[in-house]
């Protein structure tokens, strides 16, 4: 063909020559794009998931001097704008973080400040206590509001409460918790006993009312050691003795009474124990000892009860003196004796980057977003930018047994989203991978045998006649919607098998056997009949199969309830299986059905394309039938065979619609039949539209859309190349 | 005996004899029949699924008889009129523990019925579970009139008086002055409807416009309103006027009301602007209740959805899924072909291209989900949202392009879809013999002159071929689409009077996911079940004629290879 290339032709009009070029030009760059497009998918979902494992890192952005020598807090607003500096006369000053310039300054406290405390769980209110032992409250807000189209922040500082403080005198320390309505205030007294105030319909603007109280006796120990942390909601009290390392739980959810949960020590072995800083939500802690080790203890079930546990450990060289947490996640910040501070993630066991700060800060804070750090040397105060977006993902996370706060031991658990800001994110893939295993099985434990069976009987058997009705009656059920299927499945199936359980497993067992009954009967008559129905066959077991299946669901219930004395699925529940009305089984036959054409089909071609004169040599040779299908028709197409349950079982894994809406979509690990799952491809149905953009939820997403292409990916392509090769071998043959 | 176990089928046919069951098992012949087995459970269970929705899709339709009951329970005599949905048998002990302390007279299960009761609001709830055996009489009146609502679904029961402005109408023949009345509001309704349709959304789009205008003057530093604020006096004035004709109509749809008597003794006043049909359908005889059969069906597949998608008919859906998928086949047609013909008649053959055929084979068994992912992250998120930073800035914060939208979905679905196009392309360019190329081009035809005289018409039939399959597959796709553009119910068509006429970038309603959203986010499931089988009938029939289509090409296109080869 090379040999009629149109420059060659003389005579040639010039405008054919041009369209020839043209057209050949355009097919290219159409052919070759298109197949571009084809390798973009791929490197596309790459570009999605790799900043997800981008490393972490803390870079020093401005180094700027004090106004003051006397700050003692800093704090800054959600984009870090501005930054707040408290000092210890009690006056706060805002700063523009553009040039560090100060905006403004205003005295709010007479008395100078003796202790701060963040209020937890709010993260723009601090709770002062003065040199007078007087508690207040300060709130610092930064308004943004715009101004002919110019973005201004308003910086306000005010006293909460009207101004109204709460008596310290006497007190050694204390901790504040605050929710919409309620104010929770701790106090160690002098005599080592603790004293819970509680404050009812508490509103900025107003004065407090007077509390209900609550007195907890002491625990017996030098109060000047210990330290009082209110835990999550305010219903739980820590309390730490810091030489020893020893604990004390409280369950304070009622201001009437208290108990101790549970007492221990956090190191069991020698060292001191240094310095505890409480996670986001406070359902955890960090605790550091003396000799580098920094360990994460949660509250959660212990035995009986509730109580501590150490769930993970982060060593280090140098000792540990300084841990800050991040605001929104569950990341840290920790600082050890050299002044190297130490950036990590306690979900996913991370130790993300290091940044050496040359002395140990008076103070750090994190912004609140988390990507800028201040530390607060003694006369300058510096700012680092913190790049660390996806700190909660990692492969040990997304695959293994993570220790999560409040569970009892290291689990598998999907579980992306909640209505608390401070809850913990899990995303462990292996539930979704064991859901869509799962799934995948029980569609091919019903599909493979009945496409296989069926494919054998319409290539070898059925007649002529037949096959070309039956081969594109069933391939187009590869058409159906799996939409419909699913509908059917949860809508109309699921309540059906629910009432039926025994017939429906009986189902796999009578009409079989009945249509061998049947069929040993055609034996004993004459063969000028049964020679006329050969081929036909197939269509004769029909209306035999569907007597026999409505004949067992009509009585296969009184049968069990024959011998048990109760239905299946009150028998199941006696036996301690629960049972899911969207269940296993029920994707077992609804997405079967929809997998049965694909491998029906291919394996069909397979079989009928094994070469004649095969089967005509062993038939020759005396072999029966069904000798010569097992011997040689079913050995020279096993590959094809391979192939086409290799293509089901990637339709299986990637189905969706079938399991979203038969299933009831929960990330359990439980192979029992009677229970759902939840899948890959469900779980990016379900979560994908409600994912923010560019966040670890949203990439992780994406992972999970590579893994499914790149399973079935692999799947299709053994099968592929098996096919092809098989086509080889029957033109050799 | 040992001869015949030997013997192949054909011979033992002609010496038939009995055969021991051992033997029998031992030929091998019970497998053969297991194997039957095996296609006729899959025969049964293909009619019997499609059978099933079409019987149940299509009994939606029969206006079914509404049969008034008598019965007396625990709670004492009561008396409903309804349609009955269902009827099933209820385990004896489970009646027996339910708590009611009654004793069944009778041996064997007890049967109930589910009444689909209407009147919600008046009745509560509107399906009711009754017992077969508390039935003491049934009754069909004849007079009893099936309405159905715009809003509450149906209502049952016979006309008390019918009133105009609140007075009292006298008619010889109420039912035929409640038909003709119900006329009178259709017709306003739907002179309202092309009110609102024809001027006041246009004129609401036209001030969107005017604003955007504003808006990207101002972000150009440009502060002159005298103009637009002329158009939009302009515009508001002509709204004023239009608002004032829909008012006028509304009145007029208040004037009529009609008191029905519900069975049990209970009134009900039904305003007939809430009415869009009525029938007595124990009235009716066979041919009557067919004319009505089929009126229904046209009423399903014409007009849009009501009550959260439980009622109404499902046209906005059927539109958006016949729209989107032809724009879906508009951009996966050239590329689809292009790219097969460059694989099969430019690339040059080798392992490069092989590759490539296996890759492109395999991206058809990719699941659809990923395409969906694949979709809403780069086009709608990357593409659209850079479209909108580009173009559209006047209009943010709202996106335009950076959401799911119609023009998403296609080219999400053209990706999906595009190897199903190539490969049957392919299959067809090399179905042609390489005489007919060969010989075109010793006629001193150019490369490309025989492509689009000889190759490509030839190939045609497979080209078609693989756009149906495509179609097909497009429009059962849901998965994807739940991503990148479709939505429970869009407020406006992607097409209307408005320039551009085409939106591309509205967001639409889709057959399949009208499915899954009624079947399963629907408060009212009871209600919904019917419409949702008429919508999965709708949807099969849709594809499966596509895929027969397909098929019956294709052998034609067999039938012509085999002419021209001889």
């Amino acid at each position: 063909m090379a040999s009629t290339s149109p420059q060659q032709l003389p005579g040639l009009a010039l405008g054919r020559a041009l369209v020839d070029r043209l057209t050949k030009v355009v097919v290219g760059v159409g052919g070759i794009a298109v197949i571009a497009a084809i390798v973009l998918i791929m490197g596309y979902f790459v570009w999605v998931i790799v900043p997800m494992f981008a490393p972490a890192s803390i870079k020093l952005l401005n180094s700027v001097e004090l106004p003051t020598d006397e700050v003692i807090f800093t704090t800054s607003d959600d984009r870090f704008e501005i930054l707040t500096l408290i000092n210890a006369d009690g006056s706060v000053q805002f700063l523009d973080t553009t040039d560090y310039k100060t905006l403004s300054n205003s005295q709010v406290l007479s008395e100078p400040i003796k202790q701060l405390k963040p209020l937890y769980p709010l993260a723009d209110t601090f709770a002062v206590r003065t040199t007078a032992d007087d508690l207040m409250f300060l709130k610092i807000t930064h308004n943004v509001r715009f101004d002919q189209d110019e973005r201004r922040i308003e910086n306000k500082v005010e006293l909460l409460f009207d101004a109204n403080a709460i008596n310290l005198t006497g007190v050694v320390d204390f901790d504040v918790y605050r929710s919409e309505t309620k104010l929770r205030v701790v106090t160690l007294q002098q005599d080592g006993s603790l004293l819970l105030e509680e404050y009812q319909d508490v509103d900025d603007y107003f004065e407090l009312e007077e509390p209900r109280t609550l007195t907890i006796d002491s625990w017996n120990r030098n109060p000047e050691e210990l330290t009082v942390m209110l835990g999550p909601g305010g219903r739980w009290l820590y309390e730490f003795e810091e030489s020893t390392g020893d604990y004390r739980l409280l369950n304070v959810a009622s201001i009437r009474r208290f108990s101790v949960e549970d007492t221990g020590t956090f190191d069991d072995t020698d060292g001191d124990f240094v310095v505890t800083a409480p996670v986001l939500g406070r359902y955890s802690f960090l605790v550091a000892n003396d000799r580098g080790v920094l360990d994460h203890w949660t509250l959660g079930p212990v035995g009986e009860g509730q109580g501590l546990r150490k769930i993970r450990s982060f060593k280090f060289k140098d000792p540990i003196v300084q841990i800050v947490t991040e605001h929104r996640r569950k990341g840290f910040l920790a600082i050890d004796t050299v002044g190297t501070a130490h950036l990590g993630y306690t979900t996913s066991e991370r130790k993300l980057a290091e940044q050496p700060m040359n002395v140990v800060p008076k103070a750090v804070n994190f912004s609140p977003r988390a990507d800028r750090l201040v530390a607060l040397q003694e006369d300058v105060v510096d700012v680092f930018k913190v790049s660390n977006k996806h700190p909660e993902a990692s492969w040990g996370t997304l695959w293994g047994r993570v220790a999560y706060e409040g569970y009892e031991k290291p689990v598998y658990s999907w579980q992306s989203s909640s209505a608390d800001t401070d809850f913990e994110p899990k995303f462990s893939l292996a539930p979704l991978l064991f859901g869509s295993i799962k799934a995948a099985f029980y569609a091919m434990l019903v599909a493979t045998p009945l496409a296989i069976m069926g494919a054998i009987y319409t290539a070898v058997f059925m007649s002529e006649g037949m096959r070309k009705i039956v081969k594109p009656g069933i391939e187009i059920m590869a058409a159906l919607p799996t939409v419909i299927l699913g509908f059917l499945a949860g809508l109309w199936l699921a309540p059906i098998v629910e009432k039926n359980l025994t017939a429906i497993m009986l189902l796999v067992v009578i009409p079989p056997v009945g249509v061998l009954i049947c069929a040993y009967l055609t034996t004993f008559l004459p063969s000028r009949i049964t020679a006329r129905f050969e081929g036909w066959f197939g269509a004769l077991t029909v209306p035999v199969i569907l007597l026999l299946s409505w004949l067992t669901l009509a009585y296969g219930e009184s049968i069990w309830q024959f011998i048990f004395g109760t239905d299946m699925r009150m028998w199941l529940e006696n036996q301690g299986i629960e049972y899911d009305q969207r269940n296993a089984l029920i994707i077992g036959i609804a997405m079967g059905f929809a997998v049965i054409p694909t491998i029906f089909s291919i394996s069909e071609d397979a079989i009928y394309g094994v070469p004649r004169h095969l089967v005509q040599g062993s038939l020759a040779l005396g072999a029966t039938r069904w000798q010569t299908l097992v011997r040689v028709v079913l050995l020279t197409a096993s590959p094809g065979i391979f192939s086409a349950v290799m293509i089901g079982m990637g339709r299986a894994v990637g189905e969706t619609m079938i399991v979203l809406m038969a299933t009831g979509n929960t990330p359990i690990m439980d192979i029992n039949l009677f229970q759902g799952m939840r899948t890959f491809a469900a779980n990016i149905a379900v979560e994908m539209p409600e994912s923010e953009v560019g966040s670890t939820h949203f990439r992780i997403l994406f992972l999970t859309a590579l893994v499914l292409f790149i399973i079935t990916f692999l799947f299709n392509t053994i099968a592929e190349v098996v096919r092809q090769r098989l086509r080889a071998r029957y033109g050799n043959l | 005996m040992e001869t015949s176990e030997r013997l192949p089928q054909e011979h033992r046919k002609l010496f038939r004899e009995r055969m021991s069951l051992g033997l029998w098992f031992k030929s091998g012949e019970p497998w053969v029949w297991l194997t039957a087995t095996a296609v006729g459970t899959s025969i049964v269970a293909v009619l019997g699924l499609i059978g099933i929705i079409a019987v149940k899709g299509l009994a939606h339709f029969w206006p079914a008889d509404v049969i008034t009951f008598e019965y007396a329970n625990e709670l004492g005599a009561q008396m409903i009129a309804g349609e009955v949905v269902q009827s099933e048998r209820v385990p004896r002990e489970q009646f027996e523990e339910s708590g009611t302390g009654r004793v069944l007279d009778f041996s064997g299960d007890p049967t109930r019925l589910m009444i689909k009761s209407g009147n919600r609001k008046v009745n509560a709830p509107d399906f009711r579970w009754i017992y077969a055996h508390d039935i003491t009489e049934r009754e069909k009146q004849q007079e009893l009139i099936t309405f159905e609502r715009l809003e509450w679904g149906n209502a049952y029961g016979t006309i008390v008086e019918l009133r105009q402005d609140g007075a009292a109408v006298s008619a010889t023949n109420p039912w035929r002055e409640l038909n003709t009345r119900i006329g009178r509001v259709v017709d306003l309704r739907r002179q309202a409807q092309v009110i609102q349709n024809r001027s006041i959304d246009r004129i609401n789009y036209k001030l969107e416009k005017l604003r955007l205008k504003q808006r990207k003057r101002e972000l150009q530093g440009n502060f002159k309103t005298s103009d637009l604020d002329q158009q939009r006096e302009q515009l508001n004035q002509e709204y004023a006027i239009k608002e004032r004709e829909l008012n006028d109509i509304g009145i007029e749809l208040d004037r009529d009301e009609v008191v029905i008597a519900i069975a049990g003794g209970r009134q009900s006043v039904i305003p007939l602007r809430n009415i869009v049909r009525a029938w007595q359908p124990n009235a009716m005889n066979v041919f009557s209740k067919f004319g009505h059969y089929c009126a229904s069906i046209w009423a399903f597949l014409s007009e849009g959805s009501r009550e959260a998608n439980t009622e109404g008919g499902v046209f906005p859906a059927l539109f958006g899924t016949v729209l989107m998928v032809l724009l879906m086949s508009v951009l996966v047609t050239p590329f689809g072909v292009i790219a097969a013909v460059y694989l099969r008649e430019y690339a040059r053959q080798g392992v490069f291209v092989r590759l490539i055929r296996i890759a492109v084979n395999n991206l058809a068994g990719v699941p659809s989900i990923v395409y969906g992912v694949f979709g809403l992250g780069f086009f709608v998120y990357l593409v659209g949202g850079t479209i909108d930073s580009v173009f559209f800035q006047a209009a943010k914060p709202a996106p335009t392009f950076g959401t799911p939208g119609l023009i998403w979905a296609s080219l999400t679905l053209a990706l999906l879809t595009v190897p199903v196009v190539i490969v049957s392309t392919e299959e067809g360019l090399t179905r042609i013999p390489k005489a007919l190329r060969e010989g075109s081009l010793a006629l001193g035809a150019t490369k490309a002159e025989t492509l689009f005289k000889v190759v490509l018409p030839m190939a045609s039939p497979s080209i078609l071929t693989g756009i149906i399959l495509a179609i097909a597959r497009a429009a059962g796709e849901v998965a994807p689409l739940m991503l990148v553009g479709v939505v429970k119910l869009a407020p406006t068509l992607p097409i209307d009077g408005n320039f551009p006429f085409l939106h591309l970038d509205r967001k639409f309603m889709h057959l399949g996911f009208h499915i899954y959203d009624v079947g399963f986010q629907s408060p009212n499931v009871d209600a919904a079940r019917p419409l949702v089988f008429a919508t999965a009938l709708l949807l099969v029939i849709i594809i499966i004629v596509l895929n027969l289509t397909a098929i019956a090409l294709r052998n034609r296109l067999e039938a012509r290879y085999r002419e021209a080869l001889n």
